[in-house]
């Protein structure tokens, strides 16, 4: 591909204390392409990923945004940057309201004397709007807890936060989780749609059937190393499956551009 | 049945125990103390020592609010009042007030500060630096106590900090309510409050959405040296006297009053008005037991009783509205 990545990263590692979760993991990831990152529990999908949105900092190596190195690690700068996050364990506030999760740290103001006030009408609607389309029930208001929510609506919620601010890049970590059969096929819609708007979707799951069909391309991680990254029109579901089953290893050559 | 009609409201809002709490306790205080307790002149003294501890426990809720706790507000105080009174006589009672302020908020840097920079838990550090300004306290002052002259006891600075009584209520009180007023709307109206019960929530979840938790908790602890020290130079202000003691086992009765108020300790859930809810009951007994003649000695003592036993009432309640 001539194009520049959009995001690159390049030689990374990461260290958990003595544990390392990351190995020389280096990946292209290209506006406009819908990405399957797979690879079994404690492979590193999740770590590569915390990476790119700035909650962990890595030990060694680089990633560029737009062709630019990144120097520090914060999510509110790669919020800043465009990328949305649909994180699996953390992302809700359970002691907040829905509307005050939706906006957490980009709340919207209105102010008096100068004075920030959060804009209460704002939150509540657009926040309710948004997440009604992803399964959020009727007679759960904007106001209530998140922690009085079902597995499904929290989701939900995480899901229309990132389609609501979605800029250049949306990762979703398995965004099908607690999902409903007529839920997951609309979350998978929406990555194909994202990705035809131009923006980078990274799609973190274990089934590589099911990503295999969305998907322009996959990374397989294993123990915090990339063992496969190879476009889907290359190889089959099954013979993906099978690398993944065999602890092998399929590199396409990726020199850098 | 009306009762199970209150169960909601009571998981809603956790400072409803202290007021139930409250209010049983006003009504045994008066009805045992043979007006002693309440009169007028004697509801001004209870709400002179609560708007202080109040003031205090308003800090403390805000820092708990982080998930955090800062035990170290009693030296605050200390140091506060300390700054106050020898700056009042010298300079100016306002320039004094604003020193003491000052003192406050440098004071809880350096708690956030630490917390945050060496991720050691909050109860450890503020234990260490409760030590270190006691002792701070008790070295400048060098075991004298000062005051400031009769003569000098006079002035419009004076009276508004602390020195005098509005609508019979001495002025601390109504710095108090300002406090709480805009403090409630920093917390429930503007972003930073939705950030600081976040991060107390989950600071892992307010992370990941760019929330800037160490900032977030800087400034609660920051907040809550400048209130606690404050409250110290309103005290002084009162006394017209401070020593190196002032304030001493404060941070125990500003914890409870948010505990019992209702502030959850892992954080995220705060109730402000449960908090001076809290300052106010703690304040009653005190003055209940030295208008019935008990001897001050038996104070702390009969504190904790009244507050394991209104924790345990409280968690009661609580269980008992969860259920269905």
């Amino acid at each position: 591909m001539t194009q520049q990545p959009l995001i690159q990263v390049k030689n990374l590692d990461l260290y958990f204390g003595a544990f390392h979760a990351l190995k020389n993991v280096s990946v292209d990831f290209n506006a406009g392409e819908l990405i399957g990152l797979v690879g079994d529990n404690g492979a590193g999908k999740t770590t590569l990923i915390r990476v790119l949105c700035g909650i962990h900092p890595p030990t060694k190596g680089e990633v560029f945004f737009d062709g630019k190195k990144v120097e520090k690690f914060h999510p509110k700068l790669a919020i800043d940057q465009g990328i949305e996050t649909i994180q699996q364990s953390v992302g809700l506030c359970d002691n907040l309201s829905i509307a005050r999760n939706f906006y957490l740290g980009r709340e919207p103001v209105k102010r008096i004397l100068g004075i920030p006030f959060l804009d209460f009408a704002k939150m509540r609607e657009k926040s309710s709007r948004v997440i009604r389309q992803f399964g959020l029930r009727e007679n759960v208001s904007a106001d209530d807890e998140v922690e009085r929510l079902s597995g499904g609506e929290r989701q939900s919620v995480k899901i229309g936060r990132a389609v609501e601010f979605k800029n250049r890049v949306v990762i979703m970590d398995e965004p099908t989780n607690h999902l409903s059969v007529r839920e997951r096929e609309h979350v998978n819609e929406l990555a194909v749609q994202l990705k035809e708007q131009g923006l980078l979707v990274i799609y973190i799951t274990h089934d590589i059937f099911q990503v295999h069909k969305l998907a322009d391309r996959i990374v397989i991680m294993e123990n915090g190393e990339k063992v496969a990254d190879a476009s889907t029109d290359s190889i089959s579901a099954e013979a993906l499956e099978d690398v993944i089953r065999q602890g092998g290893r399929l590199v396409e050559k990726q020199e850098a551009v | 049945m009306a009762l199970s009609a209150a169960k909601p409201v009571i998981r809603r809002h956790t400072e409803i125990g202290i007021f139930l709490i409250g209010a049983i306790l006003i009504v045994i205080f008066a009805s045992t103390s043979e007006g002693r307790w309440a009169n007028l002149y004697n509801i001004g003294t209870i709400m002179q020592v609560t708007a202080t501890l109040g003031l205090m426990s308003l800090g403390v809720a805000i820092v708990i609010g982080t998930g955090e706790i800062d035990i170290s507000v009693g030296s605050t105080f200390g140091m506060g009042a300390l700054a106050h009174l020898w700056l009042a006589v010298r300079v100016d009672p306002v320039f004094a007030a604003l020193a003491a302020i000052v003192v406050g908020a440098a004071i809880g840097y350096v708690n956030g500060w630490l917390v945050t920079r060496t991720k050691t838990p909050s109860l450890i550090i503020t234990l260490g630096t409760l030590m270190i300004f006691r002792g701070i306290a008790i070295a400048l002052t060098d075991g004298f106590s000062f005051s400031i002259p009769y003569a000098a006891r006079n002035g419009w600075t004076y009276f508004l900090l602390g020195g005098g009584d509005l609508l019979g209520f001495n002025t601390a009180l109504f710095w108090l309510i300002a406090a709480f007023a805009v403090l409630i709307v920093v917390l429930k109206a503007m972003p930073f409050g939705n950030r600081l019960l976040a991060v107390g929530g989950s600071a892992d979840s307010a992370h990941s959405r760019g929330v800037r938790v160490d900032r977030i908790k800087l400034s609660a602890f920051v907040i809550c040296g400048t209130l606690a020290a404050f409250a110290g130079a309103l005290e002084a202000g009162k006394l017209g006297f401070a020593d190196g003691s002032m304030g001493r086992l404060m941070e125990l009765q500003a914890i409870a009053s948010c505990v019992l108020g209702g502030c959850l300790l892992a954080g995220g859930r705060i109730s402000l008005i449960g908090a001076l809810m809290g300052a106010f009951v703690l304040s009653s007994i005190q003055s209940y037991l030295v208008v019935t003649g008990v001897q001050p000695q038996w104070f702390i003592l009969i504190l904790g009783l009244i507050v394991v036993g209104a924790a345990y009432g409280d968690k009661s309640l609580r269980n008992w509205a969860i259920r269905k």
